[in-house]
């Protein structure tokens, strides 16, 4: 059986002032019906452009796939047709984004356009669209929906936006919903509200979210599985329990200790020290060796690559070596 | 008791707003409202909340940034806002100032050194020489090292940007540190190396911070008093340990049951307990009574009409009709 | 503690030094400094080389280009030559554009800096006074200006520089607007500086690649402005201009096209030197572009 969404050693190049640089560099993920897989770093890491490849988004120049393969239920998409993907987007996969505001037209009303949502992927008259996209308004949350559907986006708020672009994504129930950073705008409450809401339509819809996050709290509330990625690359992967209990990498283990906690007594947060270095100037070695408290020579000279060293996918040779 | 370093009382802050039409009374938008608080010395006192709170108005209020509408604001027994603009400016350099967004609030076309000297060169501290050796000697407090003394902002990552906005703020030895969401925009590897640094220098400085955020977890982590606002009014306010074990206001409790944890999986079928629903109603136009009571699921026919008071409740004060642990 | 591997270090040198090193780098720039020596070098020091008076009648009217060796660039419709024309005529037209320009800035940023900081009444009775002088038809304001004040180089400068300034004020001022919100702003307040100082040395320098590009277009306005007066008779009669050898031969254009051509090729290339150093200028003074 083939999953339903498939990345397998994408490679994504970006032609910069610096050169060609690898954004992503052999990236495999899966995510099937029903589960939710966070995907969780850094800015710059690479987590965006990972969503934006599933997506058809890349730029392109100055962004290229350079290898691998991204299957959605079987289909690779990786060089289908501008209107192949343009036919995908939306109805099989839709993508929710961090900032409501900019993402939603504003000089329309939000029913006309979740309406115009409904009817480029279905063959449904605009009156009928328009009902389905109360319906849908009414479902994620907005009270009295008939009258709202009227309003502009200026006229909602944050949380409300947010809401609006989720009905908009659902409302063709795409198989795979990819939501990135889709709280980092919003205030706690409302953010609690979102995460309910996500869990709800994935019970209701059975679809795969794709999380992109880089609060480990997020990963914990909502992920089954997680992929922390640093410098383009996957470092660790498995269920969200085993990397929240056993981290294996010295980086998910930072981001995991670094977080000032609620009911933690006071003592001095863990630090990961540095910054992510630029992507044009990785070298052979691990991307981490810079940060790393535990690297060695082998680190300097040789990249890790994704192995099972006992509990669960890691890309560090001092787990495979037992040394951390 | 000892007299507090900083003491807010019933500050106010009003803006105008434009009139809706010519002849209409111009409309008032109160984001401040009657809000006290004390700061000790060698203390960090946290004003959580979310956006529309109140919580950087009352900051930016309280060191004459914004102008407030009414109050007190006494820093070492002295009246901040009586002061006529020559003595608040001389007032400056016990008051400083960290900015939640290190990219907009650096001068992108001064250079850092010139950006962590300018407060001496306005108040006219010290020789030339002297300046500049305090500025290598902050560049050292904050983990900035010497040769980047010349390089211009954007130079700098994010991290590195707050330190440098540290240091312009550290110049002029200041008392009272104003943080303004100073790691909201930081990547959380970031965030922690941006606290441990503010921890040391309260230590080390004995500084007082007078600390804003929206991070629950981080205020946790830096305050040793903390302030909850919701729609312009303190309604919760006591001891760090507390308010975080023990919150008696049922927006607290909402607040904590919102903040993603660690503690909280879904693979263990965690359901929030506590839901609140809707958005914080406008402050132009804000409820007759208390300005929670149409998202609280505690709320009676009393909290609809009539405002609670802020009053002592156990370890902390507190602004509720049905103060309590929340219900499961 | 961070580490940022990749600036490339900068050694310490004054702003203006580094400027102009950065200036440097800047072919286009540089291409447009050149230019303007030579348009400058040739209106000051041609007459050392190339006799010659600009008004008087020394050959038959219309002799075309190349054909008599004296007069390589030919005659005008009374027969004067052109080449001494042109060389005489360019001082008097940079000064005007560079004088009205800077009576342009001057008033356009104080307008617009004042208006754009404090906002409120202030900005309401500056932008009403602005938008007084920017709803005048310019050229018809210039033209009552001039004739009042007799026509003089000083006079036309003025009148162009009285006519131009609202829009600088008006970009000013949304410069002014948009920077007066952002944090540094706040910051400088902050550590207590006062409003004169956060105005001209927080600000303005912020403001101020608009503004440069500005000024540069307005001495190419100027210089042009400055053709459309003495076309209408309004130049000072006395002083050769390019205007005034575009204006006087204009009518004869269908007869004789090299009259009109080579002065307006000056204007063009004067206008084309100054929009380059410009752009180089702003980019100079731009740290952020500092290592590209």
């Amino acid at each position: 059986m083939s999953r339903l969404l498939e990345i397998d050693d994408l490679r994504v190049t970006f032609r910069t002032r610096y050169g060609e640089v690898t954004a992503l560099d052999s990236v495999s993920l899966h995510v099937d019906a029903g589960e939710t897989l966070g995907i969780v770093g850094e800015s710059g890491c690479g987590k965006s452009i990972t969503a934006l490849s599933v997506m058809g988004l890349i730029p392109q120049p100055p962004g290229r796939i350079a290898g691998g393969a991204i299957r959605l239920q079987g289909e690779d998409i990786v060089g289908a047709s501008p209107a192949r993907l343009q036919a995908l987007r939306g109805a099989e996969v839709a993508m929710i984004f961090q900032e409501p505001m900019t993402s939603l037209n504003p000089v329309f009303t939000i029913g006309s356009q979740i309406a115009e949502a409904i009817m480029l992927h279905q063959n449904v008259g605009a009156d009928q669209a328009f009902k389905d996209a109360i319906a849908l308004l009414d479902r994620v949350g907005i009270p009295s929906p008939d009258r709202r559907a009227h309003d502009y986006p200026h006229q909602l708020s944050g949380g409300m936006r947010q809401r609006v672009m989720i009905a908009m994504a659902v409302s063709c129930r795409p198989k795979v919903l990819i939501a990135d950073e889709p709280t980092t705008a919003l205030d706690v409450t409302v953010q609690a509200q979102i995460f309910d809401l996500l869990n709800e339509i994935q019970r209701d819809f059975g679809a795969a979210i794709v999380l992109i996050t880089h609060d480990m709290g997020a990963i914990s509330e909502m992920a089954d599985r997680v992929a922390v990625m640093y410098a383009g690359r996957v470092i660790e992967e498995a269920s969200a329990d085993d990397v929240l209990d056993f981290p294996q990498h010295p980086y998910a283990r930072g981001l995991i200790d670094c977080i000032p906690a609620l009911g933690r007594p006071d003592h001095r947060l863990a630090e990961i020290p540095g910054v992510v270095p630029p992507l044009h100037l990785l070298g052979a070695g691990c991307a981490f060796a810079q940060r790393c408290a535990h690297r060695n020579d082998r680190c300097d000279r040789e990249k890790p690559s994704l192995v099972n060293h006992g509990r669960h996918p890691v890309a560090c040779h001092g787990a495979e070596e037992s040394r951390l | 008791m000892t007299a507090p370093l900083l003491d807010v009382r019933d500050l106010t802050v009003r803006f105008a707003l434009p009139k809706p039409s010519l002849f209409a009374p111009r409309p008032h938008l109160e984001a401040v409202r009657q809000v006290s608080f004390r700061l000790d010395a060698g203390k960090a006192f946290g004003i959580v909340g979310e956006s529309g709170s109140g919580k950087t108005t009352t900051a930016m209020a309280a060191i004459r940034l914004t102008r407030a509408s009414g109050g007190q604001v006494l820093l070492d027994g002295e009246d901040l806002l009586q002061l006529d603009d020559e003595a608040m400016r001389g007032k400056r350099r016990d008051v400083q100032l960290i900015f939640q967004d290190p990219y907009s609030s650096l001068n992108p076309r001064a250079r850092v050194v010139d950006i962590v000297r300018e407060p001496m060169d306005l108040m006219e501290i010290g020789t030339p020489q002297d300046r500049l050796d305090r500025v290598r000697e902050l560049f050292e407090l904050v983990g900035l090292r010497p040769d980047q003394l010349n390089l211009f902002p954007h130079q700098f990552s994010g991290g590195q940007r707050q330190r440098i906005s540290i240091a312009r703020a550290l110049t002029t030895n200041p008392k009272l540190l104003v943080c303004d969401e100073p790691v909201s925009a930081l990547d959380v590897a970031i965030q922690a190396q941006i606290l441990n640094l503010l921890a040391d220098l309260k230590d080390r400085l004995g500084l007082s911070y007078l600390f804003i955020s929206h991070d629950l977890g981080v205020v946790r982590h830096v305050c040793d008093h903390v302030a909850v606002m919701y729609l312009g009014k303190i309604v919760e306010s006591g001891p760090t340990d507390a308010l975080f074990e023990a919150p008696q206001h049922p927006y607290t409790q909402a607040l904590l049951a919102a903040a993603p944890s660690l503690a909280r999986r879904k693979s263990r079928g965690y359901v929030r307990p506590l839901k609140v629903s809707g958005d914080p109603p406008s402050p132009i136009n804000p409820p007759p009574g208390c300005a929670f009571a149409e998202r609280c699921p505690r709320a009676g026919d009393i909290c609809r009409s009539t405002p609670p008071e802020l009053a002592r409740s156990g370890a902390v004060d507190i602004a509720c009709h049905f103060p309590g642990p929340p219900e499961v | 503690m961070d580490s940022q591997p990749t600036q490339p270090q900068i050694a310490a040198q004054s702003p203006a030094r580094e400027a102009w090193i950065m200036f440097r780098r800047n072919v286009p720039a540089v291409i447009g400094v050149i230019l303007l020596v030579l348009i400058v070098g040739a209106t000051l020091y041609g007459s050392l080389f190339y006799q010659g008076d600009a008004f008087s009648i020394v050959w038959a009217p219309h002799e075309p280009p190349g054909v008599t060796p004296e007069f390589p660039l030919g005659t005008d419709y009374l027969g004067r030559d052109i080449v001494a024309g042109l060389l005489t005529g360019g001082g008097p037209t940079l000064a005007v554009g560079l004088a009205a320009a800077a009576i342009t800035m001057v008033i356009g940023v104080s307008f617009g800096a004042l208006a754009g900081f404090y906002g409120g009444w202030v900005d309401n009775l500056l932008m009403r006074i602005t938008e007084f002088f920017q709803v005048l038809p310019a050229l018809l304001f210039a033209m009552v200006l001039v004739t009042l004040f007799s026509p003089s180089l000083f006079t036309i400068a003025m009148a162009i520089g009285v006519v131009s300034w609202p829009q600088t004020a008006r970009l000013t001022r949304a410069e002014f607007m948009k920077i007066r919100e952002l944090e540094y702003v706040t910051a400088a307040r902050a550590i207590g500086a006062r409003n004169r100082r956060i105005i001209w040395t927080v600000i303005l320098p912020n403001a101020a690649p608009p503004l440069i590009v500005s000024a540069t277009l307005t001495i190419g306005v100027a210089i042009l402005f400055e053709a459309g007066l003495s076309f209408l008779g309004l130049g000072d009669p006395n002083v050769m201009s390019w205007g005034l050898m575009i204006g006087a031969n204009r009518e004869y254009i269908l007869d004789a096209w090299w009259p009109v051509t080579f002065p307006g090729l000056a204007i063009f290339f004067t206008v084309f030197a100054v929009s380059l150093i410009g752009d180089g200028l702003n980019d100079a003074f731009n740290p952020k572009l500092r290592e590209r």
